[in-house]
């Protein structure tokens, strides 16, 4: 014990892996010569090799206590876990302005925020922070550079005096007695399941949560796919964030679980937190976001469109169906804690829209659309009508590539952090020995094979596909495609030319019991529509069961809501046949009527002028069948 | 929401748990009865899984897809992005993982055109180094490596390195113990080697020089191992064969004698043919009385009935003055025709005329020879004396079917299909 003891002094400096088995388990031996305890080299230890990663800050003297100085050095300052969590949430937004989005998210919004969030969960600028909770002035400031650099981060002047009041009690006490290879002050308080449960601290994915609200806010073009997907690719640190925190906060021991990151979240689960964190913050209303707004369907279709090469033409379709939902206001799409207080999902909102608008155009039950487009592909000869069975053609090769790269990043992506990590200090030696073994096989590999491993960086863009003339381009351009073999001219007003509109069940069911039946149904589904979820869903980096819901939300926003709740209904599968006969004003006619013993069928003929009209029919055929009625109501 | 916190704070218990664990290799008793989370084996999606974890199942997926189709290029690229996977923190098994490293490395080096020797060296030596199980083994792998490269000395050196090695308990372990033997029995046998290069060059020209002393040297060396490791129960060919040669040549005679015996009489070895060549060979070069090399051979022909030496031991039998020693030479001979490898042999065919002929001298020959072909009468004549016989036959080599013409009526005298059907005139 006492040998080890003196060994640990001796060698406590020399943190080199060893040159035989990589370990970093340095003993002296009776000469005084340095030996490998796991391999028993021994080594000439007269080359002193600097290695900053190791021994960071060390020229620097920062101790006023006792105790022996190298340990005082290596351990950095003492810091507190949002700190940290402040600094990546800067670093963060830091690249999405490099990226192109406003400047105000950093100080105007992001730091406003987070300043509300640490108030709200009682972290800091309160009366009674969380009593576990020790918030940390930088103690010992012997090292005035960093303390001013620290000062100079987004939260800034007004409050560091705040935290610092907060805080000075627990300074001593934690000075005195740090925790044990912890860098920060409070990661073991961080980590305690009460924590976590009762008084939601800050987590990686909470950061990214927050970075979306923020985004929201301001109202910058960029969904919450987008931005996962530039975390994804590495634009956004997020994946080791950490090793951008600066040298004098280490990351030791507990530290890591909070800040080490071995996952993406998915879009969904990030939805839910920043749901759940709009509900700790109470934000007052947000800024509106109209029309003109790119969050808005009405423009982010456009993007859609454009990025599925489809033609323009559509998205006045997309606009008619959005009026007809209702979806066209802009309190719709405004988080206000009086109207909406739900984060809508953009994006997905308006996919489903665009799936829709698909639905009611081209019919996609798969039949309508591929007779149309036989009958277009005879009627073309100027090549300007839009074929939907060529648009499919393309769209599948590019998914399909799209898809195989995607997989193929997915397979070369390193998550492993450059920095040692390690989370206690007997195990440390482990760490280091291990990712110089890894490094070393990478670096064969990579030699053999020329070409490093990772991902190859590309410059972020907003789509997936390129559609052009250009090189490197998925397919020809299609936007400049009319319409005019699916559309006819009734009355003098354009309508698609089939008449009918299908549609799953309506009905709502309960939300916490069946959250959806994606699955149930999938098999049932024509398989061009499953093919456009599908589609939808890659491009938007989310499950198709969730775009499903959301299709079914929009059409119930066109139909349904017209329509009473069928609550004995919920379990059995329904199909809808839904006749519709599009003008600029809808005024339906529905008719529902159940057809099968098994299964219940809806048909619904709508029938819709400019003039509001409505008249329903429902006409049920089988005695023993339940009936429906709808009900109409006109907007 | 909550569900989602759950499976956060799951996962916190998961690596808190993992912390427990230290990777230190002398605790692995304890770390059996941790449940198991990820198996190197397992390449399935679990609901539950991390992008780590799914992009190095991915990778591997790859990997094995490429090595597959011999890709080799491709492989080598995703190799590159999979070494992360030794960093992995929340798998208890990480041996296996160095496994799976260690393979898939080599085999793609094996197989890459622009591999080098240099980075043979790296990945062997980085292996051999995370993690004590398999130290020894890839050990042996990258001294035969060397071997192949011609790198006798350095393979030699790895090799006595590995002997060497201890690790407290594991190096205790029965199969790391059997490794220990393979790799003392190479040690020796490149000891061999560079005594046979020593005798070659030094011995013949200056017999009693220092050079002799240091290849007496390399034979003490080699003796101590291979004496020891050739009681173990086990297939030792080469390792005996050069045993058996530094013996011979230092004129220990007994002991070499001792050794191939009990390589071949030893019941708790694995029944080996070779044993008995071996010995044969050795009793034959010091010119062992007859009786001893058929008792070899009897006991080689019940193992090989078709082997080469038959053909010597059906002479032996012939040369011999007991009646029974002809008998039972028709018997082997008989025996060795029921082979394809011998069925259109010349030789062969022409010992059993000779045996025949022998026969013949005695009275009851006809007796003999038809209780040997009694069990033999019902395939024989298909297997040896038809017409489609006869003419390829005829066309190979026609004195094989004088002779077998010969012995056609004698071997089988109520022969219904025709040997020589198409030279019925001739």
């Amino acid at each position: 014990m006492f040998e080890a003891n003196m060994d640990e002094e001796w060698t406590a400096g020399y943190r080199e892996p060893c040159v035989q088995c990589s370990a970093v388990d340095w003993g002296v031996s009776d000469e005084g010569r340095f030996y490998c305890r796991s391999c028993h080299n021994v080594i000439e230890r007269t080359r002193e090799v600097v290695d900053p990663t190791f021994t960071p800050g060390s020229s620097r003297v920062s101790t006023i206590g006792k105790g022996s100085r190298t340990k005082k050095t290596e351990r950095g300052h003492q810091w507190n876990i949002c700190e940290g969590f402040q600094f990546i949430l800067k670093k963060q937004a830091e690249a999405l302005i490099r990226l192109g989005v406003s400047p105000r998210l950093k100080d105007e919004v992001l730091c406003e925020l987070w300043r509300l969030y640490l108030q709200k969960s009682g972290q800091a600028f309160t009366d009674r922070p969380l009593t576990s909770f020790r918030v940390n002035v930088r103690g010992l400031d012997s090292d005035s550079e960093s303390a001013a650099e620290f000062s100079g981060r987004s939260v800034s002047d007004t409050d560091g005096e705040t935290v610092a009041s907060s805080t000075v009690l627990s300074n001593a006490g934690s000075s005195v007695d740090p925790p044990p290879c912890s860098g920060s002050s409070d990661a073991v308080s961080y980590l305690t399941a009460q924590q976590l449960r009762s008084s939601s601290l800050m987590t990686m994915r909470k950061t990214l949560a927050l970075i979306h609200i923020a985004l929201v806010w301001i109202r910058e073009a960029l969904t919450l796919s987008d931005l996962l997907r530039l975390v994804n690719e590495g634009h956004v640190p997020y994946v080791n964030a950490f090793e951008e925190l600066p040298d004098e906060m280490k990351l030791e021991g507990k530290d890591h679980l909070i800040f080490k990151v071995e996952t993406i979240p998915s879009h969904e689960s990030v939805h839910k937190e920043a749901q759940a964190l709009l509900h700790v913050l109470q934000l007052p209303p947000f800024p509106p976001i109209s029309c003109q707004s790119l969050l808005h369907p009405a423009l982010l279709s456009l993007r859609y469109l454009t990025e599925l090469n489809l033609p323009d033409e559509l998205h006045l379709w997309v606009c008619r169906l959005m009026e007809q939902a209702g979806l066209e206001d802009q309190t719709v799409h405004t988080v206000d804690p009086l109207t909406l207080y739900v984060l809508p999902r953009y994006g997905v909102q308006t996919a489903a829209l665009i799936v829709v608008t698909m639905k009611a155009v081209f019919g996609v039950d798969d039949l309508t659309e591929w007779e149309f487009s036989g009958q277009t592909g005879e009627q073309d000869d100027s090549g300007n009508l839009f074929n939907l069975r060529r648009w499919y053609k393309l769209l599948q090769a590019a998914l399909i590539r799209a898809q195989q790269n995607k997989e193929h990043d997915t397979a070369r992506k390193q998550w492993r952090s450059k920095r040692d990590v390690s989370t206690s200090r007997n195990r440390k030696w482990v760490a280091v020995k291990k990712k110089r073994t890894a490094e070393q096989v990478q670096i064969c590999f990579e030699r053999l094979s020329s070409r490093p491993a990772g991902v190859e960086r590309i410059g972020p863009s907003s789509f997936r596909f390129c559609w052009g003339d250009e090189d490197g381009a998925d397919g020809p351009g299609l936007h400049h495609l009319t319409l005019d073999g699916v559309l006819t001219l009734k009355h003098g007003v354009l309508t698609p030319s089939h008449s009918t509109y299908w549609h799953p069940a309506l009905q709502q069911c309960n939300y916490w019991r069946c959250r959806s039946h994606y699955l149930k149904f999938e098999p049932t589904l024509p398989r061009m529509f499953v093919w456009l979820l599908k589609l939808f869903s890659f491009l938007l980096d989310v499950k198709p069961a969730s775009l499903y819901e959301e299709v079914l939300r929009v059409e119930r926003r066109v139909f349904g809501s017209r329509t009473p709740w069928r609550k004995t209904e919920t379990k059995t599968e329904t199909k809808t046949k839904t006749k519709t006969k599009t003008k600029c004003r809808p005024k339906t006619k529905t008719k529902t009527r159940p057809e099968t013993e098994t299964r219940p069928e809806t048909k619904t003929k709508t029938k819709t002028k400019c003039r509001p009209k409505t008249k329903t029919k429902t006409r049920p055929e089988t005695e023993t069948r339940p009936e429906t009625k709808t009900a109409k109501t006109d907007r | 929401m909550m569900d989602d916190l759950e499976r956060e704070l799951g996962r916190f218990e998961d690596l808190k748990h993992e912390d427990d664990f230290s990777d230190d290799n002398s605790t692995r008793g304890s770390k059996r009865t941790k449940p198991r989370r990820m198996d190197a084996g397992e390449s399935y999606k679990t609901p539950r899984e991390t992008g780590f974890h799914q992009s190095t199942r991915i990778c591997l997926e790859h990997i094995r897809e490429a090595l597959l189709h011999h890709r080799w290029q491709e492989a080598a690229e995703y190799m590159a992005c999979y070494p992360q996977k030794l960093e992995d923190t929340a798998t208890s098994q990480s041996e296996q993982y160095t496994e799976l490293v260690w393979r898939l490395s080599t085999e793609i080096l094996h197989q890459h055109p622009n591999s080098k020797l240099d980075d043979y060296n790296s990945i062997y030596e980085r292996m051999k180094h995370s993690g004590i199980r398999h130290y020894l083994m890839i050990c042996l792998e990258h001294s035969f490596h060397l071997l192949l490269n011609g790198h006798i000395e350095n393979a030699k050196n790895q090799l006595s390195a590995a002997e060497s090695w201890r690790y407290g308990k594991e190096s205790g372990h029965v199969r790391q113990q059997q490794i220990v033997k393979l790799i003392q029995a190479y040690r020796s046998l490149l000891d061999y080697m560079i005594w046979c290069d020593k005798r070659f060059t030094h011995f013949d020209t200056d017999p009693s020089s220092i050079s002799n002393a240091d290849m007496h040297n390399y034979f003490r060396q080699a003796s101590v191992n291979l004496k020891e490791i050739l009681r173990n129960p086990g297939v030792w060919d080469p390792f005996i064969l050069s045993y058996v040669e530094m013996l011979d040549f230092y004129e220990d005679y007994e002991e070499a004698l001792n050794v191939l015996k009990n390589y071949a009489y030893d019941n708790t070895f694995p029944p080996n043919p070779n044993a008995h060549v071996y010995l044969y060979q050795y009793l034959k070069r010091h010119e062992a009385p007859e009786r001893k090399l058929i008792k070899v051979l009897k006991i080689l022909q019940v193992l090989v009935p078709s082997h080469e030496l038959m053909l010597e031991y059906s002479s032996l039998l012939l040369q011999s003055e007991r009646k029974k020693d002809t008998q039972k030479a028709l018997e082997v001979v008989l025996e060795m025709l029921a082979f394809a490898c011998w069925k259109s042999n010349l030789d062969a065919w022409k010992r059993l005329k000779d045996i025949i002929e022998k026969l013949q001298l005695e009275k009851n020959w006809k007796d003999v020879v038809s209780d040997k072909m009694a069990e033999r009468k019902n395939w024989w004549p298909a297997l040896h004396f038809t017409s489609f016989h006869f003419r390829t036959d005829s066309e190979e080599n026609p004195e094989l079917v004088e002779v077998k013409a010969s012995l056609t009526k004698i071997l089988c005298p109520d022969l219904t299909m025709k040997y020589s059907a198409g030279q019925e005139s001739a």
